[in-house]
């Protein structure tokens, strides 16, 4: 897995004392370094490309609601039909994104940028849609242990014995919850 | 050539940094001093404080060898991670500490010092607390 | 006693055994997320919000805004002890807190935190009680001009005072309120943009939307966030300050809990800025500035009871003008609208029961907070072992399943998942959940006053400038909107304030 490679990385910075010095206890930061530290922790910002992606989607979406909505009508100012506000709001948000086309062409220091780490949060959409899938046709019960196995032991490096033991555990217990004592009706399958 | 020795701040630890550094002087080796903590938790209790790893290094210095502290970190397998490291530094001997477990818990938890016992490709001095 | 009668009366409700637990439970949610690492109190109350159906409306807020003020005493355990703030409001508390936990003092630095925190948020409570009746009382005059300009000028607020980008803030804001108009258009009654889909005619539901914007959304931003390796566990003894520590904070505590108070009300303002600004003021009025850093209690004593005064203070605006000040406030103003409570001016007198319940349920909360981060404040540190691959999953369970339990329908848990995703892809893009969910919520109540002051008017967009109020915060709201623009350039001449930035920096990542 990419992760692992990741990790790699970490390893390496050992703590060298071969003389007699010892390591000294972790210096007390001033609030700039500390500042600087998170500075360096922080993700990297997503960059221009997805500035510019992400910017032309809102222009897209503001320029399809702006003829949506003089398809619904706008009206006048003192007798504004359906279409008015819609409109406004879709215009405002088309302005913006072409400021931001604009202000962010470089980059900036928001959004991140995808890792291989991203692949997690994609594999744990998957499996809520998995389950939104499943749940009606066998219950909630073998989707969930699906879901927490899955969770615990590939997207959160549990070993699979406690992974298994913890996500029985976890289901029985909302068993008992939303059925036994709420009385829902989720679907289930016992 | 060297000596690897897992750490953890706990009785059982501290006997196998002691047996580790007394091999170390004897074959007059480098002793590396491994802590390494997990991922996923904000505090975990194997894992050893700043504190922790200047005394134990301090207790080898003063026992005249060399030795070098290595804090690294793992995601599920600490095994494969220790075992990494030990052949990442063409180490002579793994010092591992044992602790006390009933047969229940070892089989619901597994026991890593028997999976190192078992995978290392170098040989292995197991310690118990005294 | 025509003013005490009803405040009285809703210390009543908050003895009513049921609100007493459900009470200690929003606290001790609250209390454990802010402890915890990934959820913050928005995305927690908005998982919760299925749970607020069954119960009665009283009962629900009280529960919910628990867990806004808890995760501000939880926030501070991490500050001080692993150097990691658990919410932004605690970002300064990292300063001095961590440097007196290295020293010893983690004790004396979470001991001082809870009691500043108490006070702080006791003081604010009692202001609350006097000055909301006195707001409610003058915006009860206010027409639809009055609305369209408030409502406009609390968007533009929490969209430029959160972190990132303020451009992408206003889009997501625009984006809110374009979902806010799908459906039948209450004036005319055409259907807009609902594809002749009957499901989309009564609109989209905020509970889907909060639970996946904000639940969802930040339980797979987790999943990628969460590999950070354990650090050793401190040690916390004898957690009551000595008798000299809390003469050193007490100052600090009176003048944060003030600050915090007024910085409170402010839409957009709360408890990350009321932190900051408190912390600034106490190094500023200090006899000796260079402590700070070096652990100096007041730099705890005076941002802990700031942000807890503040997060208090910032439900007068929610309960007595009905325009949420933060996008936490903005998911209790949609619990509130679920269970058939409109809050504004005249809930104060439509409503006695659930205004001065949920006001007097805070007092009670303290209580129980102090209790918790006092005498019980290790096992709280204990639960900081839990590892957070445990907790995905329940998070994650959570919300699934109380999502269907809403309606009994699988739709509903289909939108909180493609919510999620669009939640998490726009933290990963740069955009803020927060703007979106809080302009989607004041999006009706904006549209409609803004349609019927045009009537009014007729059609005349100057002609909010012809009445008092409606003209200071159309005023107002330029400044804001035109501020960002003359500070950018200020800047360019000077650096800006360096706690502010860090907390920017904080805010992004846990917004």
């Amino acid at each position: 897995m990419d992760a692992k490679h990741a990790r790699h990385s970490a390893e390496d910075k050992a703590v060298e004392a071969k003389t007699d010095q010892s390591i000294e206890p972790e210096e007390a930061l001033t609030p700039e370094e500390l500042a600087a530290q998170w500075e360096a922790e922080s993700p990297e910002p997503a960059g221009p490309i997805a500035n510019l992606v992400s910017s032309l989607v809102v222009l897209g979406l503001g320029i399809v609601g702006m003829v949506l909505s003089v398809g619904l009508g706008l009206g006048s100012p003192a007798e504004p039909a359906a279409g008015m506000w819609p409109f406004i709001i879709s215009l405002i948000a088309s302005v913006m994104a072409i400021a931001q086309i604009i202000v962010g062409r470089r980059g900036g220091k928001d959004g991140e940028k995808f890792s291989a780490l991203s692949w997690y949060a994609a594999i744990g959409f998957g499996t809520l849609l998995l389950m939104v899938v499943l749940m009606p046709l066998i219950g909630f019960e073998i989707p969930s242990l699906l879901l927490c196995f899955v969770w615990m032991r590939w997207l959160g490096g549990e070993r699979w014995r406690s992974a298994t033991i913890y996500s029985i555990l976890i289901v029985l217990a909302f068993y008992a919850i939303f059925i036994a004592a709420l009385g829902t009706t989720i679907p289930r399958l016992f | 050539m060297s000596i690897i020795v897992g750490y953890v701040p706990s009785s059982v630890g501290e006997a196998a940094v002691a047996a580790a550094i007394s091999e170390a002087k004897l074959r007059d080796e480098t002793l590396l001093i491994v802590n390494s903590s997990r991922e996923g938790s904000l505090v975990d209790k194997n894992t050893a404080s700043e504190e922790d790893l200047a005394r134990v290094l301090d207790s080898a210095l003063k026992a005249g060898i060399e030795a070098k502290v290595i804090e690294s970190t793992y995601r599920d397998d600490l095994t494969e991670e220790f075992l990494g490291l030990a052949d990442e530094h063409q180490v002579s001997l793994i010092v591992i500490g044992l602790r006390q477990r009933s047969q229940v818990g070892k089989f619901i938890m597994g026991s890593q010092a028997q999976r190192i016992l078992l995978q290392a490709e170098h040989p292995v001095l197991a310690v118990k607390a005294s | 006693m025509e003013f005490f009668g009803p405040v009285l009366d809703g210390f009543n409700v908050v003895l009513d055994p049921t609100n007493l637990l459900y009470c200690l439970l929003g606290v001790a949610v609250g209390m454990l997320i802010g402890v915890l690492p990934g959820l913050g109190p928005a995305a927690t109350i908005a998982i919760l919000l299925p749970m607020t159906y069954g119960v009665e409306p009283v009962t629900a807020i009280i529960m919910l805004a628990g867990i806004f003020y808890g995760a501000q005493y939880g926030g501070t355990i991490t500050s001080v002890l692993l150097r990691l703030p658990g919410e932004a409001s605690s970002v300064v508390t990292v300063f001095d807190g961590y440097v007196m936990a290295k020293q010893g003092r983690a004790g004396a630095a979470l001991g001082i935190a809870a009691i500043g925190s108490f006070i702080g948020a006791t003081i604010s409570i009692i202001g609350l009680t006097f000055l909301a009746p006195l707001v409610a009382r003058f915006a009860l005059d206010f027409g639809p001009p009055e609305y369209t300009a408030l409502a406009m000028l609390g968007i533009l607020l929490v969209a430029t005072i959160s972190g990132g980008t303020k451009i992408k803030a206003i889009i997501a804001a625009a984006v809110g309120l374009f979902l806010a108009t799908i459906g039948r258009d209450g004036f005319t009654g055409a259907e807009r943009f609902t594809f002749g889909n009957l499901s989309l005619a009564d609109g989209i539901d905020f509970v889907p939307i909060a639970m996946g914007l904000f639940g969802v959304g930040e339980i797979l931003y987790n999943l990628e966030e969460r590999h950070r390796a354990a650090t050793a566990p401190v040690k916390v003894s004898n957690v009551w300050p000595k008798g000299k520590d809390i003469k050193e904070a007490s100052g600090a505590i009176g003048r944060g809990s003030v600050l915090g108070f007024f910085l409170g009300i402010l839409p957009g303002g709360g408890a990350t800025i009321a932190s900051l600004a408190s912390y600034a003021t106490e190094k500023k009025t200090a006899k000796d500035p260079s402590r700070f850093g070096k652990g100096a209690i007041e730099g705890v004593a005076g941002p802990e009871s700031a942000n807890n005064a503040a997060a208090t203070s910032s439900f007068i605006p929610l309960l007595t003008l009905g325009i949420p000040a933060n996008a936490t406030m903005a998911i209790i103003f949609g619990a509130l609208l679920i269970q058939g409570v409109t809050p504004g001016p005249q809930l104060i007198n439509n409503d006695p029961q659930l205004f001065w319940g949920v006001v007097n349920s805070m007092y009670i909360g303290n209580i129980l907070l102090l209790i918790m981060s006092i005498p019980l404040i290790g096992i709280f540190v204990r639960i900081l072992r839990v590892r957070a691959a445990i907790l995905a999953p329940i998070t994650a369970l959570i919300t699934m399943l109380g999502a269907y339990t809403i309606r009994n329908s699988m739709f509903d848990v289909l939108l909180v998942v493609f919510f999620g995703a669009i939640g998490y892809l726009m933290k990963k893009f740069g955009f803020e959940p927060g703007p979106l969910v809080l302009a989607f919520v004041l999006g009706s109540l904006l549209e409609s006053n803004l349609r019927r002051s045009l009537l009014v008017l007729e059609g005349d967009p100057m002609g909010f400038f012809t009445r008092p109020i409606s003209a200071t915060l159309l005023v107002l709201f330029i400044v804001v909107a035109v501020w960002p623009i003359v500070k950018g350039v200020i800047d360019k001449r000077k650096n800006s304030s360096l706690a502010a930035s860090v907390a920017e920096e904080k805010l992004k990542e846990n917004a």
